[in-house]
């Protein structure tokens, strides 16, 4: 099987996916900049909008998966690329101390690992994830998120003075 | 008074014993320095170059260090098969230099049925591995001792039967006998008639030895050292020991089989009393090969392995010696 | 005929939780079942450290799981608690073979949050060394290919050239392997004097010995191209499915090179094919991996040609304090795609850094192919994906 790539000239292309987002989906913000789809969505139309992506709009690549905790809620960004100098950035919110989130697997199986790197740092649960173990923290008497913000280490006064 | 008490039965048989002994524990010393130098050199480094003049006391630098070492075993292995296990490696490899002609005088026992005797005695050495894997209890060894066994047994196949032609050509089972047939120079050899022979001889040869490409066995990469793995100190440099007296073993058996054993290559360099002088530069010319391939090739997998055994080696045997065996008949 | 008596879905939470391997028991009709094996952590040829469970039937396996942070250094975490530049010499460690793209990731990351300029010689310095660091990457992976099929030697000859590019690494940037070199705003100085002709001489030379010693030693082999050809064969389809990216995505045949579809600092003005492969196993793996070291030469030489007179450090003031924001940097590194997201407060500290490392998405591949493969064959594959400990575990 071959894998068919886009083609043609990025600026169109990139115009042909936000009409595609925008006549599919309601979206809260979108607008391209550069090379750059960005999407700002609700995070039930998150499974929604990939599939458009990857199965209508053909954007195959999902590069990675940001969890960034804003101390109340978290950021999730789902980078996408076409492979061919275009790029999606889907950016999500959820809110609350218990965040739960529908997986990506069944639409980029790539977002396995992602998606368990992203439980194992933040204790966000995927729904529908096929193996929802730690990636990297070890799986047994260890509690902890490490990369929440009230995960507290000791290096960090080092530079309090500073900031 | 003479030495002539000396050539009597028990005690010419005891000597000469302890000789051997000596002569493989020695071997397989020198041959660990030997591969480490040809290693290095093959690899654009000096090698071991620090104990003694160039790094010539470097085994007895590595022994003295095994012998100081623990033998640890694991808890859960069967402890008397696992130190067994090297003994049963080491003592079929050092038997078989009983039958070798040295030079013209010079063997241990002449028996009219030596290569049986080779064959039959090798055949424990497959053993040693299962015992070794066996007993150490853990996955690895047991996969190695698996592998063993599977690639010593069924190497045994294409290593018998490229003895065959030779037999039919010297019309004897006596390794000595074998030797006198091939004199008159190196045409006369066995090697020149027998080629395919030779070469499948060799093959099966490394694979007997647990040479790379056929060291599947310890396999360092993916079961790192497979039925050897847990063993350590001077159990694991007696196994170290027994691998290089059995390739040893293995190059003077090409020797004798398909090179002409003491015989030089030509009448006029005749040494009489010191044709053992030949014997050993012919048997480091192919121990020097089988250097040269492990530090050259990769290492074949086991289906690949098998597969080169049964389907290209065993029928090569056949279709030559049915070549053999047919130019007898006519000739 | 094998059957599971229970599937990997039905796995109890504990089980799964716990780590041990899912599912278990596969009997078949004679009652023989499988046999566990824990591969690694500590294990010659596990790249580092990680741990593989197996499950294995006679040779073949049967199923293959990854268990990854044995080297888990929290580089995240370190990088939030870092001031900008600080941040720097943490990515050098992350992918240990290959640290000059860590650095240019990140540095492109937070230069985007700056919308700086870079100077047009440092770009072009970031470049070169960029290459050069993906020969010093490459060929010692192919050493390891080779090391783990068996042959010791490739390895040696592989090391030697590592040695004399870290040799020049050493003069330029004062270091043999964390370089610490590119900053945020260029580079941290002026290729020493006389450098340019060294390395142009080391890459005619290196050009040279390619053939002899590389490619005639291990090409030429039957039993490399037995043990590599048609092992770990991945489809186009399921490499992009699995989102793999660098060689083992274009030993498939999918060209895609970070450098050319989402080109950076000096590439945009260098002129190099993408090599791609058709037959997506571990041996075009292989060619691919030579053909960008050849690549890699050319586009050496293209930089050394017209290389830009100038300053090297963009003028971004003492205290790096981008606004908030999001950065992002990619970069071609020699295993895959790098991407670095960076997520700024407006403070000197970044909020969340994210580091898409190669390795780790690349890793996944492994329980998708190994199970079927023998177990020998799992050497091949692990360097097929090439990873490195560091990076997969950040």
């Amino acid at each position: 099987m071959t894998v068919t790539l886009p083609e043609g000239d990025l600026n169109g292309r990139l115009d042909h996916y936000l009409e595609g987002f925008r006549g599919r989906h309601e979206l809260q913000e979108a607008s391209v900049e550069k090379n750059v789809v960005r999407l700002v969505i609700r995070p039930d139309l998150l499974p929604a909008i990939l599939t458009t992506a990857r199965e209508s709009l053909g954007v195959l690549h999902l590069s990675f998966i940001t969890v960034v905790d804003l101390e109340g809620s978290y950021e999730l960004t789902y980078e996408l690329l076409d492979l061919r100098g275009g790029t999606v950035r889907v950016k999500t919110t959820l809110e609350g101390e218990e965040p739960v989130i529908d997986s990506v697997t069944r639409i980029y199986p790539t977002a396995n690992w992602h998606e368990r790197e992203a439980y194992d740092m933040f204790g966000i649960a995927f729904k529908g994830h096929p193996d929802l173990r730690r990636l990297y923290m070890w799986q047994d008497h260890f509690d902890h998120h490490p990369l929440l913000k009230s995960f507290e280490i000791s290096t960090k006064r080092t530079f309090e003075g500073l900031r | 008074m003479s030495l002539d008490i000396l050539n009597h039965e028990p005690l010419r048989f005891l000597i000469s014993f302890a000789l051997i002994l000596f002569l493989v524990l020695n071997l397989a010393a020198i041959l660990t320095l030997a591969e480490r130098k040809v290693s290095a050199y093959i690899q654009l480094r000096y090698g071991p170059n620090r104990v003694g003049p160039r790094g010539l006391l470097q085994p007895a630098a590595d022994i003295f260090k095994l012998f100081t070492k623990e033998n640890v075993s694991p808890n859960r292995a069967d402890r008397w098969i696992f130190l067994a296990a090297p003994i049963a490696m080491f003592i079929p490899a050092a038997a078989v230099w009983l039958v070798i002609p040295f030079a013209p005088e010079a063997v241990v026992a002449d028996l009219n049925i030596a290569i049986v005797f080779f064959i039959a005695i090798t055949s424990i050495g497959a053993l040693g591995v299962i015992m070794a894997g066996y007993g150490s209890r853990s996955n690895f060894s047991l996969l190695g001792a698996l592998r063993g066994a599977a690639q010593m047994i069924s190497y045994e196949v294409p290593l018998i039967l490229s003895l065959l032609g030779v037999i039919l050509l010297a019309g004897s089972l006596s390794l000595v006998d074998i030797v006198n047939a091939q004199s008159g120079g190196f045409w006369h050899w066995y090697f020149l008639p027998q080629f395919p022979m030779f070469v499948v001889f060799y093959i099966a040869g490394l694979a007997e030895a647990r040479r790379v490409p056929f060291d599947l066995p310890e396999g360092e990469s993916e079961i790192s050292g497979g039925f050897m793995v847990e063993y350590s100190g001077m159990t694991w440099g007696l196994i170290q020991a027994s691998e290089f007296a059995s390739m040893g073993l293995i190059s003077a058996l090409h020797v004798t089989l398909f090179l002409g054993g003491w015989q030089p290559p030509v009448e006029f360099l005749d040494l009489g009393n010191f044709d053992w002088i030949w014997f050993g530069l012919k048997t480091a010319l192919i121990m020097f090969t089988f250097q040269w391939i492990r530090w050259t090739v990769p290492r074949l997998r086991m289906d690949q392995l098998m597969d080169f055994g049964w389907k290209i080696l065993v029928p090569i045997c056949l279709v030559w010696l049915l070549v053999t065996a047919g130019v007898m008949l006519i000739i | 005929m094998i059957r599971e008596e229970r599937g990997a879905g039905e796995q109890t939470v504990e089980e799964r939780a716990s780590g041990r391997l899912a599912g278990t028991a596969i009997r078949d009709e004679f009652g023989l079942e499988t046999l566990d094996m824990n591969m690694g952590p500590q294990h010659p040829a596990m790249h580092g450290l990680l741990r593989l469970i197996l499950q294995l039937d006679g040779e073949t396996v049967v199923r293959c799981d990854p268990v990854m942070g044995y080297l888990h250094r929290s580089k995240e975490k370190i990088s939030e608690n870092r001031m900008y530049p600080a941040v720097v010499p943490i990515t050098d460690r992350i992918d240990y073979m290959n640290n000059i793209a860590m650095e240019y990731g990140y540095c492109m990351a937070v230069e985007d949050l700056l919308e700086a300029e870079i100077p047009p010689r440092a770009d072009a310095i970031r470049a070169l060394l960029n290459e050069l660091g993906r020969i010093m990457s490459h060929i010692p992976s192919i050493g390891f290919l080779l090391l783990e099929l068996g042959a010791f030697t490739p390895i040696l000859y592989a090391f030697r050239e590592r040695e004399r590019i870290q040799d020049m690494f050493e003069a330029i940037t004062g270091a043999r392997m964390m370089f610490h070199y590119i900053r945020i705003g260029g580079v941290k100085s002026d290729l020493p004097e006389g450098m340019p002709e060294r390395m142009w001489e080391y890459v005619e030379s290196l050009e040279e010995r390619l053939n002899p010693d590389f490619i005639d030693l291990i090409e030429g082999n039957e039993i490399f191209v037995a043990r590599t050809r048609n092992v770990g064969k991945i489809t186009q389809e399921k490499a992009v499915e699995m989102g793999l990216t660098g060689p083992p995505l274009r030993c498939t045949g999918v060209s895609y090179d970070v450098r050319r579809d989402y080109t950076y600092g000096w590439y945009k003005n260098l002129d190099f094919n993408v090599i791609t492969d058709e037959a997506g196993d571990v041996e075009a793996s292989y060619r691919v991996r030579i053909g960008e070291v050849r690549e890699s030469i050319r586009m050496i030489k293209q930089i050394l040609e017209a290389l830009p007179e100038g300053e090297v450090m963009a003028d971004l003031g003492r205290r790096i304090r981008p606004p908030e924001g999001d950065g992002f940097g990619r970069a071609e590194s020699a295993r895959g795609e790098y991407a670095v997201h960076v997520v700024s407060d407006g403070s000197d500290t970044p909020y969340r850094v994210h580091y898409r490392t190669p390795c780790t998405v690349n890793m996944q591949l492994l329980q998708e192919i190994v199970p079927g493969h023998y177990l020998p064959d799992i050497m091949p594959i692990m360097g097929l994906i090439d990873p490195v400990s560091g990076a997969w575990d950040k």
